[in-house]
């Protein structure tokens, strides 16, 4: 299992879940690890790079041969700015990490599946996708191209038996969400039909559910957790 | 470095496993002028990213090198007009290789 930002917050939490059930786990982030569990391998990467993210995964399809599921959970989320105050220099890295980062990631993985005929890929976008919330507009453009490619690589690769679909979580206690301000945290709390955070728990569970055999045929979807969309 | 002969011979490799996967539907014998890519091609837009992927496979296991088959790294190719032919393809395997060295 490949996944990507596992230095801390939901990819961390992932990481460790499925390592304790026997997965070998290729994570990267672009700091040090903080996962030391067997079973675990951690690579520095900035999946915004397409050349390290095209060096890393031939890596690991060098050590490891196959890649049965693809967890491409990298993102930030910047502090919530009105657009008409939002600056490139938040735009960009944005951009770059969540929409070209999780591109390059699933374009590489993508080919290595290719060849095996066979596997996952799960895509994190987000539950700002469908509220509209003041406030989020890049975050939430950037989690809408998420959900548009990955329903696009879904029609593309489901010849091939590879199936890709989005999980879309409401809230999970991360620095990443905090990092949104309390004020859209609570108003967005409000707008949930399941008006709690999520546990990692709970996120595992789907992608346990995309991934298993028995969901050959569910491709191109996406999970809303905690909201109905 | 790839000599052209081995370059075509890998190409044809990968043709062939893509007719036995079912990929295409009829056996392909290339020459220098065999479409891969634009009108006249026997792959579909499947069929040649999956040539593609065998084949930057192959190459790296031939050479033991760690490459990439990047098309707009091809010299004159178009990305809006998009042409490739095995001449082509094999010219910048073996130029590809050479690189590396």
């Amino acid at each position: 299992m490949v996944i990507t930002a596992t230095r801390t917050g939901i990819g961390r939490g992932v990481a460790e879940h499925f390592v304790k059930r026997g997965y070998l786990v290729a994570g990267c982030s672009r700091g040090a690890a903080t996962l030391e569990l067997d079973g675990y391998h951690h690579t520095r990467v900035d999946v915004g790079d397409e050349d390290q993210v095209r060096k890393w995964v031939r890596s690991v399809h060098n050590a490891y041969q196959h890649i049965e599921v693809l967890v491409c959970n990298a993102g930030l989320a910047p502090a919530a700015l009105l657009m008409a105050m939002t600056p490139g220099k938040v735009l960009e890295p944005l951009l770059r990490t969540n929409v070209s980062g999780t591109y390059y990631v699933c374009r590489e993985v993508a080919k290595v599946m290719i060849l095996q005929r066979s596997g996952r890929i799960i895509t994190l976008s987000s539950m700002a996708v469908g509220l509209h919330e003041e406030g989020t507009s890049a975050y939430s453009a950037s989690k809408s191209a998420v959900v548009e490619m990955t329903k696009i690589l879904a029609k593309e690769l489901a010849p091939l038996g590879i199936t890709s679909n989005v999980i879309a979580p409401s809230m999970v206690k991360t620095e990443a969400l905090e990092a949104l301000g309390q004020g859209v945290i609570a108003r967005a709390l409000q707008k949930l039909t399941i008006k709690r955070t999520l546990t990692i728990e709970e996120i595992c569970n789907v992608i346990s559910f995309f991934a298993a055999p028995d969901s050959a045929c569910i491709t191109g979807q996406v999970i809303h957790m905690g909201l109905v969309v | 470095m790839l000599s052209e002969e081995r370059a075509y011979q890998l190409i044809q490799d990968t043709m062939t496993s893509l007719r036995r996967s079912g990929l295409v539907n009829e056996e392909v014998t290339i020459g220098r002028d065999t479409v891969l890519l634009g009108p006249g091609s026997p792959l579909d837009s499947l069929a040649f990213v999956t040539l593609i992927a065998d084949l930057e496979d192959r190459l790296n296991r031939e050479t033991g090198q760690d490459l990439s088959l990047v098309l707009d790294e091809i010299q004159g190719f178009n990305l809006n007009v998009p042409h490739l032919s095995v001449d082509i393809l094999s010219k910048y395997m073996m130029n590809l290789t050479t690189r590396k060295q």
